[in-house]
Order: structure tokens, then sequence, then C-alpha cells
């Protein structure tokens, strides 16, 4: 059922708020490393959306950053060797991504649960080791360098945009981010109901004609479509590539995005966004305590996983209910009750 | 004599070489079967643990000149620990659901590494070995201490190999893993099942990182390496099977071995993983899995 | 054979092999249209086997299955759904989260009349007014069921039977010319399972929905089935009507022979 005009409106009004100060960062934010930070935080945030996507069929795909990886390493590559402009290789990248997950996708979706997970651990693992095997393709163990960024933008022969300086390159990352959540917002409006089904019982779905697969294909090769188009937006602000087990295509990462959509909260849209944004931003907070940092964060990740099990975005319901225990003066208990999936 | 224009000689000892270190990824993979049987988790620390019982040999012997014979005791006993805790305060709580256990795992897997960079750095340590000779056999050298390694772990698997199929709790263990339903049906305490379960796989995942630790260069990421190979070696033998993960260990052990003389470092790496995916694919419990 | 000609499903030559073990044998069915049609047999006769064979979850070794003239043998299960076929699992199968008129929303899938593109690029408008039209049929099918007043808890909060009549209207919701009901009344009172049965009958005579039932309770069967199939160790072994196979002298060495609780 629609919920009142008012609120619609005042819903849009803040998000409209929001998006002009996102925008407003790069003026304010004259420290070139937290532009730098921000800038990741761009890109965790579709990374987790992407993953959030596949998930809402109910399969964790813990190889977003295999198809990270094939959308980055073929937008820089066509841009590098054949000069084709980066506009159009990194959606290059993202179809290459949304093909390969599309080829793959009849037997990888043959398997469900914990299986799937694993499955698409390893043929992440697979991406990285087959392109540091292939070192005329990515640049051997120094990796490909010298990635340019996109090409400038002439305006009217009033004023050039160009995108070597992290502040036009944030607007850039603003744009297309924004322009893709806003796709997938659109395609969960369509399919989500669906996929709800699908997520509960896959069973019973397809005994009242649901094509569980088709939709499951539907929602893997989107996912995957735009974890490429991160993968190129990555590539072309990074302008270096490496595919080191420790680096940013290893396993670690994908557990990264993983933890940025379940610690946000997975069953708001708006989830993995605060998820990735926090958990981009919080690390480089503590970054001054060194090596403890790492432990910040997977403490931080414990916490949320005992105390808060919807996500960060569910902060005021927390809030509300510890407020709410405290004054009743009940002690606190580990685990907490909530939507299990 | 040739094979595949590599002399014999050194395509057995390459396959010798890559069983001994089968045998210790054996062990890491027996602890992960146990624990994902009975519990139906993924324990995605299960590498940690393995490195920190590496970690906690290289403290009792080179920070504090304890001989072996004390040492490893002491390092099972860090595993023992180390897993009751896991089970106790992160697991249990948690009761099985899928995504929050993955998560706490991998919390806890990243705040581990991050104690063992902090207390011990870096770089990689290395730990005097016990038995710096090798033995020679028909041509073919073995170092002794990966045959002690290999020793300890037949050992170590043929005793829990007894203690399941002879103990009353070891029984338990594997109706518990084998049809979770009925076991609870016959009133076998499942809480009790994932101590157990939790116990013996850490215990051995300590001791394999003890061994390995004495025979390799230890690092605080030498987890995520171990975790792989235990993954690898399950699903190729059957989730929950334990013989599966023998046979598993072994082909894992022959790959990793023969490959790299034979093909190279890249089929090396990625046949293993290659390999699983088709049978993840194809038939998900394993060679001998049964679900 | 009652209602009609041409009979609603047909198997041919049915067999299923799940590696040495031989689950269904050469099984041949016939189904008339607006029929109820019971498949009974002792626990292990293969019966869910066969049920899974119609509805595609399975496929067979050989055979055919045909469903209203048409070789569906080959189809995925969702398509057996879209053409018409229907299923109650024997568990209690819902949708757990959502509430007892979500669960049969999802039912009206197929028959929602928002295609795919639509769902893209149709106006707001149109949509809201198909959902307001499944809102209504949704209600209807509660009513039918008797499951109204109920409609906006949450699934898993219903009691065992309840729920297996939220399951039924689930299957009704994808307006199916036949239901396959896998052990429909199993754990209900006896009061429940008569209210079940006046609404399988119900869905026959007011609705021409027949069904495939398979069951346990054999007064339930005795009652309700227009004509019976016994299967035991996946073989046809007597067909007919209620009176005819509770005589028949293989069916009865059957049930003894398995020391089956026949009631």
């Amino acid at each position: 059922m629609s919920r009142g005009r008012p609120v619609a409106w005042a819903k849009r009004f803040a998000l409209a708020i929001l998006i002009i100060i996102l925008f407003c960062v790069p003026v304010f934010l004259r420290n070139d490393y937290w532009l730098f930070v921000f800038c990741l935080a761009w890109i965790n945030v579709l990374l987790a959306s992407s993953l959030r996507t596949i998930y809402r069929t109910g399969e964790l795909s813990l190889g977003q950053v295999g198809f990270m990886l094939l959308g980055a390493y073929s937008s820089a590559l066509l841009s590098m060797r054949l000069g084709i402009p980066v506009w159009l290789t990194m959606l290059i990248g993202g179809l290459f991504a949304a093909g390969v997950a599309l080829l793959l996708s009849y037997p990888m979706l043959r398997t469900k649960g914990v299986y799937f997970s694993v499955l698409t651990f390893l043929v992440a693992e697979i991406f990285r080791l087959a392109m540091w095997y292939m070192p005329s393709l990515s640049g051997g163990p120094a990796g490909l360098s010298k990635i340019p960024p996109p090409g400038t933008i002439n305006l009217f022969g009033i004023t050039s945009i160009t995108f070597a300086t992290k502040s036009n390159y944030y607007y850039l990352l603003a744009v297309v981010v924004l322009l893709s959540l806003l796709a997938l917002f659109r395609v969960e409006r369509s399919l989500g109901f669906t996929w709800m089904a699908i997520r509960q019982n896959d069973d019973l779905a397809e005994s009242v004609g649901i094509n569980v697969k088709g939709y499951k294909l539907v929602a893997f090769v989107v996912g995957c479509f735009f974890a490429g188009i991160a993968g190129g937006l990555f590539a072309h602000f990074m302008h270096l590539l490496t595919t080191d087990v420790t680096a940013m295509f290893g396993m670690l990462t994908s557990i990264y995005v993983a933890i940025y959509m379940v610690a946000g909260g997975e069953a708001r849209v708006a989830g993995p966004i605060v998820g990735a944004v926090v958990l981009t931003l919080a690390p480089e907070v503590a970054r001054p305590l060194k090596e403890y940092q790492p432990i910040v964060f997977g403490a931080l990740v414990i916490f949320i996983m005992f105390f808060m099990r919807q996500g960060i975005i569910a902060l005021p319901y927390y809030l509300r209910l510890w407020w709410g225990r405290a004054v009743a003066g009940q002690g606190r208990r580990l685990g907490e009750g909530g939507t299990t999936r | 004599m040739e094979i595949f224009g590599i002399p014999a000689a050194s395509l057995v000892q390459s396959f010798i070489n890559g069983l001994a270190l089968g045998w210790i990824y054996i062990l890491i993979a027996m602890g992960l079967s146990l624990v994902f049987g009975t519990m139906r988790i993924l324990q995605f620390a299960h590498g940690e643990v393995y490195m920190l019982g590496a970690y906690a040999v290289y403290d009792f012997v080179v920070l504090h000149g304890l001989p072996f014979l004390v040492a490893m005791p002491l390092c099972m006993a860090t595993g023992l620990i180390l897993g009751l805790i896991l089970e106790r305060f992160f697991f249990r709580p948690l009761g099985g659901e899928f995504l929050p256990t993955i998560m706490i795992a991998l919390g806890v897997m990243i705040v581990l590494q991050a104690m063992v960079t902090v207390g011990f750095g870096v770089t990689p340590k290395s730990i005097p070995s016990f038995a710096p000779h090798a033995v020679e056999v028909l041509g073919i050298r073995l170092g002794s201490d990966r045959l002690i390694a290999v020793t300890v772990s037949i050992a170590l698997i043929l005793l829990l190999y007894l203690f399941l199929k002879r103990t009353k709790l070891g029984l338990a263990l594997t109706a518990a893993a084998q049809h979770r339903e009925a076991s609870l049906l016959m009133g076998i305490n499942p809480t009790h099942m994932s101590v157990a379960a939790m116990a013996i796989g850490s215990v051995m995942a300590s001791v394999a990182g003890g061994l390995m630790g004495s025979i390799f260069p230890i690092n605080p990421v030498m987890g995520g390496t171990a975790l792989i190979k235990g993954l690898i070696i399950i699903i190729l033998g059957g989730m929950g099977s334990l013989p599966g993960v023998v046979v598993g260990g072994l082909i894992l052990g022959f790959i990793d071995g023969v490959a790299p003389v034979v093909s190279g470092a890249a089929t090396a790496a990625i046949a293993p993983l290659f390999i699983v995916t088709i049978i993840l694919v194809l038939r998900p419990q394993g060679l001998f899995g049964h679900e | 054979m009652i209602g009609g000609d041409l009979p609603i499903l047909e198997t041919v030559g049915l067999t299923k092999h799940f590696g040495g073990l031989v689950a269904v044998v050469d099984l041949c069915l016939s189904v008339g249209r607006k029929e109820i049609f019971g498949l009974i047999g002792p626990n292990g006769a293969g019966k869910s086997t066969i049920l899974n064979l119609i509805a595609g979850s399975l496929r067979p070794k050989s055979g055919r299955v045909v469903f209203n003239g048409e070789d569906v043998t080959d189809f995925a299960a969702h398509s057996r759904a879209g053409r018409g076929i229907a299923r109650v699992f024997q568990a209690n199968t819902v949708f757990p989260d959502v509430s007892v008129a979500t669960n049969v929303r999802v039912g009206f899938h197929l028959h929602s009349g928002i295609g795919f593109w639509e769902t893209f690029f149709g106006r707001k408008s149109a949509t809201e007014g198909r959902e307001k039209l499944l809102y209504e049929k949704t209600m209807e099918i509660l009513r039918l069921v008797g499951l109204y007043e109920e409609r906006d808890l949450a699934a898993t909060s219903l009691p065992h039977a309840s729920q297996r009549r939220l399951c039924l209207a689930i299957a009704l919701a994808a307006e199916p010319s036949l239901l396959l009901l896998d052990e429909p009344v199993t754990g209900m009172t006896a009061e429940e399972v008569t209210t079940m049965l006046s609404v399988i009958r119900a869905l026959r005579d007011e609705k021409g929905i027949g069904c495939v039932l398979v069951e346990h309770n054999m007064r339930a069967v005795m009652n309700v089935c227009d004509r019976i199939a016994v299967v035991n160790y996946g073989e046809k072994i007597a067909e007919g009507s209620a009176a005819e196979i509770s005589e028949d002298p293989a069916v009865i060495e059957a049930y003894l022979g398995a020391e089956e609780d026949a009631v």
C-alpha cells in the first residue's frame, strides 16, 4: 500500500539534500588523501550494492572481486593497447564481466547455498591466478601501470575537464555510481518481489511457475556487470593494477565486500551503501593505530554481528532498543533476535 | 629414464615431497570437515588456528628455548583453548545461522591475523628444524623433518579414526555429522558435538601449523593458503566424509608436488581450483560425500 | 474414466533409477479431467518420486509425461506449472518471512498479467491497477480455503493444518487445471481432515480442478477419490475404484507384507 504523499516527498527532499552534500565534498575536503579515501568509498559502495543484488535471490557471492578484475583489466588494456576512449572501455569492461558471468551462469547456478558461495570464491581466485600467470596482459609482479584516466571533456570550447585530479574523478565516480545505484534500484523494484520468493523458498517458487534459474541469472549477470563497472572505475582511478595475492583482487577483498553488505544491513537498499561508506572510512580514521587497525575493524564486524544483526542501517532501531532496555533496567544478553534472511 | 622429459627420479622426488605436505594439509582439512559435518558451518577462522599453532611453536622454541617435545603439546593445548573459546563465545550464540556465522568467522580471522602481525611482525620467521638431517632411500632424499611430520600426521589421523569408531563420543560425532536430525532424535546433544568437533579440529589444525612451521618459514597470512587447501580437499573428498579427506589430500598433494615440475607453476596453482569448481558443479558431494 | 474423453494427465512407461536403486518402473497412469485420483502404497513405494516426475523436479530415465495432450517430459518444473500443473509439497512449504496474503500473491506470478518487460517500462498506474485486481483474487482464494481471517499473519505462525491449507491456496493461485497433493491431510485431526476433503471436492465440483492425491490416511482416500492406483516397489499393482482395490489380493498382500499400518 502506498504511503501518504507528504512522507514520500520528504524522503525525496532528504535524498536530494544528501546528494548535494556529497557533491560538495571535494570543495570542503582539501586533503588529497581523504579525497582518495572517499573515492574508494564510492567504488566500494558500487561493489557492495552489486553483491546485494545477487544476494536478493538468496545466494551469497564471495567472488565479486573476480568480476571486478575482469572489468578493470579489460577496460585498462583496451584503452592502453587499442586507444579506445576510457568512457567506452569502462562500459565494455562491465559488459565483459557480465558476459563472462552469463557464460558461467549455467554451471554456477546449478549450485546453491554454501556450495555456490565457495564456488564464487574459487572462481574469483582462478581469475586472479590466470591473470597472474599471463604477465603479457597483467604486467607480471610489477603490475599494469600508467593506466590513463578518462579523456578530457571539452565543454563547448569554454572550459575543459580533465580527470587527472582526484576531485574531478570524485565527481565522475559520484555520477556513475549514483546512476548505477538508480539502475539497481529500478531493477529491484521490478524483480525484487519474485527474488524474495526465490530466496525464501526456491522449490515452492518453481512450483508456481517462477523460472528460478532465469531470475537468478538476471540477478547474477546484473550484479557482475556492476562489479565490472566498479573495476573499470577503479583501474582508471588507481592507474595501476596488480594481481598479487595480498593486493586488491585477493581473497580478502571479496570478504570485505561481503562484510560491507552484511554489516551495513542487507535487507535495505541503503544498507550496503552505509556499510561500504562506514567501513571504508572507519579504518582510515583508525589509521593512526597502524597495525592495530585491522583489530579494530574485525572487532567492529564481530560487534555488529552480535548486537546489530540487521546492520548499521538499523542503528536508530537499535538505539531505541538499547535505550528502552536501559530504562527498563534489564541486563544485556549476547545474541539478538532479528530477521535471519 | 624420463617421463615427460623429466628424469623419473626427480619426478618421484617431487611426488614424495608433495605427498609429505599433503598429510599436513589432511590434518587441516580433517578439522574443517569435522566442523562442517557436525556444525554445518564453514569455519573461516580455521586457517588462523593453524597459523597460531605455527606461531605458538615459534614462540616456545625460538623465544623461550623450549625443546620441541615440550613445544608441541603446548601447541596442541593452545589450539584446544582457542577452539573452545571460538565455539563457546563466537559460534554457539549464533545458533548456526549461515550469514552471521560466516561474518563472525571472518571477523575473528581478521582480528587474529592482525594480532599476530602486531605481536610478531610481518616478516617471515623460521623455526629451526627439529631434525635437520635427511634420509636417502632408493635415490630419493627425504628430509627427516618431513618424515617425522608425516609420521605424526598419520598417527594423529589414525588416533582420530580410532576415536570416531571406538569411543561413544566418537560414534556420536560420526552420527551427528552424517545425519543431523536423526542424531538429535537419538538424544545426542548438539552442543556437546559442536564442542567436540571444534576442540578436535582446532587441535589438529594447530599441530599442522606447528609441523609446517618446522619445515617452512611462517608468516601471519599463511592461514589463508591453508584454508584454501583445506577447502579444496574437503570438496574433492566430500564435505563431512573423513576417508574422503584422506583421498582428497593425497590427490592435492600429488598435484602440488608433481604439477610444478611437469607443467609449471601456473598449472600447479590453477589446476586444483579448476578441478574443484568442476566437482562443485557436477557432484557437489565430492568423491565420498553424502548429501 | 470420468469427465471428458481426453485424460488431463498421462504417464507412459515412466521409469526412474537412483543409482542402483529402481524407484519407479514402467508406470502408466491416466488421470481424467475433474477427477480426484488417489495414489497409495506402502512406505517407500515410490509415490513421492512419481509426483516429482509428474511435476518435473525429477527427470525420468525413460518414459513420457503427457499433460493436456502435450508431451512435457523435457519441460522444467516451472514450465509445467505454467501449463497448469500445481503442486502441494509433503512438508509445509511456505514463504516463511511474509504474510499469508503475500504467500498467495506469489502464486499469482504467472497470471498477474504483468509481463517481464512491463515490470521495467510499464507505467506505475497500470501496475497498481493490476495489483489491486490480484489483491482481490488473493482474498477470494483465502476465503475459499478458509484463511481469510489470518491473511495478515506471518505464514509460520499458523498451526499445521492451516499451513496445509495455505500451501493449497498458493497452488491454487497459479490457476492450475490439475493439482498434485502430497499427503494433504497428514497430521490433521478428523475434523480438519473433513474440512480439507470438502475443499478438495469443492475444487473439483465448482472449479473443475482435479488432482492426483498421495496419502497414507486410508479412510480419507477411500472417501474422496474417484479412482485409486496402488503402487509397490515402484510398480503399479492395482487400479480402480475404492471398492475394487480394497478387495484386490495383490493390494492386501502388499500392505500386509510390508506390515504397514493402513489406517
